[in-house]
């Protein structure tokens, strides 16, 4: 899948479960993750956000680094949230409130971990190897897919900027969308 | 006895473009198709359109001058106006691939645009027509016979478009000389060709053809509309006439796309636009030309039929009156639709080569004496090479390519060989759009281009054979 890789595959003082990265994130979200030092630098997570969409074009990714796992996951579950969200027939879209509560579950629901019968891409990951890191591993991913699901949430349904009588932007911001961004669901269908 | 002046006629897959030598725009520009009506004898059309290269002229070939035809056989549209009638004439496209498909068809066509667009008399006249790289010859001896033998013309010279199209870039401020040496990059509906050329020569085995041209980029653009749920507000007759719209007047290439994709994050406004349009129902009761006055006998049978079905005008007339408008937003494929020259994988699975890198490969594999030359003079021709910031980024990405070959020997060598380095330059130039026809009307409007035509007195003595060879323009502007 993804052509864009992650800058943090070169760090070999990472941590890694199986041959996944377990790095460092900015969260007020409780559990494991180490925390990152400087929150100006872009996080895993808004890696993950920023390359989601030019990722989701490519069909052919070689991984790269440890890294690249973690991110590819993270892709992957952007895409699970996406359709998450998806109209269906008599259910339209969820306004941001009601995202934020349907993914933040999604996020903290029972997954599979690398090893386990229904993940995804079990040929490119290696399981955890022990139990112990299973746990730690799973705590980690439920921390971070946690984080993740209130961005994306925040990218989804941006502020509306509030335009002036002559229909040009006023730089205020307004409301939040009522519907998650078409510009973000295109993608759901793609990969 | 003062000359006319020559007719250049440049047929291509998509487009054909036509005017008159001299002039620095083609005086008409339509698709290269024609609306055939479906009983209409159409002689040895269906053989011609099955092969993949057309038989040649057999003995006894029913001759297709005009005079000589049926009635029925004046019973076709070309052009626009073959469009404007695809509800009841079937549409049929003479070029595949740059090559010239279906002979009757094509002399048809010929006919029709050389009488009724440029309303010319190809008698008083030379004519310049235009061939893709690699054209049997046996294609140039059945255009030579129609256009000697049913057209009567003064004289012919066919040229290799990739040849002309060079020449057109001698208008660029940045062509410091006047080379016939170059890469060419044509890319137009069907498909993109990357020719080198050496000294006025197509260096015919390094080659390569690129299966991605305008047509995938409109298909690729309606795709990711569709994807967005924006064509649910489009007729479907209508989306791929808007997908093509969006893609000639919207997009640009960019250097990054996730870069890109944040600048539309950060700036909504500046970035994403609006596309209005109006349902064709209006433009299909518009098929009857309006603008032509003469009643050919083809409108006649045309108002005939249309005066029979009634219900269907009744049907035509009651939409025209209340012309449906639709809004749609246009977004990334602003930037996505020619990214896949760059990045094929993104639209398709089985061509995956980016440009720059078939661009390098093509002049790699040329004579060793003419690379330089080749990297320092990229030139781009027709209309899928308009894109904005296609040349920049184009150019970016070759000189990637060849300096980190350079760094990766210069390495190799332990830093013994440093290398000057390679000068890579891509031309664009005012008259790209139409390249092949402009520099068409320029050779066509030298002196020595009379000296390297066929003229009707050699064709009479020697036959279609004598279009086998063509002398190349060297020194000619
Ligand atoms: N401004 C533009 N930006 C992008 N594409 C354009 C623009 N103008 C025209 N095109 C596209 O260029 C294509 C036609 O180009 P051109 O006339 O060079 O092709 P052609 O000569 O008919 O085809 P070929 O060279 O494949 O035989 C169409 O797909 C059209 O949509
Ligand atoms: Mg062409």
């Amino acid at each position: 899948m993804p052509a864009y890789h992650s800058a943090f595959n070169g760090d070999p003082s990472v941590r890694q479960v199986g041959n996944t990265a377990v790095l460092p994130i900015n969260t007020k979200i409780r559990g494991p993750a180490p925390i990152a030092g400087d929150p100006s630098i872009p996080d895993i997570i808004e890696e993950s956000l920023d390359l989601f969409r030019a990722n989701c074009l490519f069909r052919n990714f070689e991984i790269k680094g440890p890294a690249d796992r973690l991110l590819i996951y993270l892709i992957l579950f952007i895409s699970d949230c996406l359709t998450k969200l998806a109209p269906t027939p008599g259910k339209p879209s969820p306004g941001y409130q009601e995202a934020t509560k349907l993914l933040s579950t999604l996020a903290v629901d029972t997954f599979a971990l690398p090893g386990d019968a229904g993940f995804p891409l079990n040929s490119l990951y290696h399981p955890p190897a022990s139990r112990q890191d299973a746990d730690y591993f799973r705590s980690y991913l439920t921390q971070t897919r946690s984080e993740l699901a209130l961005r994306l949430c925040d990218r989804l349904y941006p502020a509306e900027q509030t335009l002036g009588p002559d229909g040009q932007p006023t730089g205020q911001l307004g409301p939040r969308a009522t519907k998650p961004s078409k510009w973000w669901m295109a993608f759901q269908k793609r990969r | 006895m003062s000359r006319q002046p020559p007719l250049v006629i440049d047929n291509g897959t998509g487009y054909t473009k036509m005017g008159f030598a001299g002039n620095s725009e083609p005086s008409f520009v339509f698709p290269t198709v024609i609306a055939t009506h479906q009983s209409a004898s159409s002689g040895s059309a269906s053989a011609a359109s099955s092969g993949g290269r057309a038989p040649p002229p057999v003995a006894g070939k029913p001759s297709h001058l005009a005079s000589k035809r049926g009635i029925e056989d004046l019973d076709f549209f070309i052009g626009d106006e073959a469009v404007a009638n695809s509800k009841t004439y079937s549409l049929h496209y003479p070029i595949r691939h740059g090559q010239i498909e279906n002979w009757d068809h094509m002399e048809r066509f010929w006919e029709q645009s050389i009488f009724k667009y440029l309303r010319a008399e190809p008698e008083d006249h030379y004519v310049l027509l235009t061939e893709p790289p690699l054209n049997p010859p046996e294609n140039r001896e059945n255009t030579a016979e129609i256009m000697f033998e049913s057209f009567n013309v003064q004289g012919l010279y066919i040229a290799v478009q990739a040849v002309l199209a060079l020449a057109a870039s001698w208008t660029s401020s940045k062509v410091a000389e006047r080379t016939l040496t170059g890469v060419v990059i044509d890319s137009g509906d069907g498909v993109t060709h990357t020719i080198p050329v050496a000294e006025g020569y197509v260096i015919g085995s390094s080659i390569k053809h690129i299966p991605i041209a305008g047509r995938d980029i409109t298909y690729f653009v309606q795709q990711l509309l569709r994807d967005r749920g924006e064509t649910a507000a489009i007729p479907p007759e209508d989306q791929l006439r808007v997908a093509e719209k969006i893609k000639e007047d919207y997009t640009y290439v960019c250097q990054d796309i996730v870069k890109e994709f944040k600048k539309y994050d950060a700036d909504p406004y500046k970035y994403f636009a609006r596309f209005s349009g109006e349902h064709s129902v209006t433009g299909r009761v518009s098929g009857v030309p309006s603008s032509s006055t003469d009643l050919t006998p083809s409108h006649l049978l045309f108002a005939h039929r249309r005066a029979q079905n009634k219900f269907e005008r009744f049907l035509a007339n009651r939409i025209i009156s209340v012309p449906q408008k639709y809004d749609l937003d246009v977004g990334y494929e602003r930037f996505l639709a020619p990214e896949i020259f760059f990045n094929p994988e993104i639209y398709s699975s089985d061509f995956l080569t980016p440009l720059p890198e078939v661009v390098d490969t093509v002049i790699q594999t040329s004579p060793i004496d003419v690379r330089r030359g080749l990297y320092k003079n990229i030139v781009l021709s027709g209309g899928s090479t308009m894109f904005k910031d296609f040349g920049k980024r184009l150019q970016r990405d070759v000189k990637a390519i060849v300096d980190g070959r350079i760094a990766g020997s210069e390495e190799r060598s332990g830093s013994l060989m440093k290398s000057s380095g390679v000068e890579v330059n891509v031309i664009s130039h005012k008259r790209q759009r139409y390249a092949v026809w402009y520099g068409g009307s320029l050779m066509a409007s030298t002196p020595e281009f009379y000296n390297v035509s066929h003229s009707r007195v050699d064709y009479e003595e020697y036959g279609p054979s004598l279009v086998r060879r063509f002398s190349v323009f060297g020194s000619a502007v």
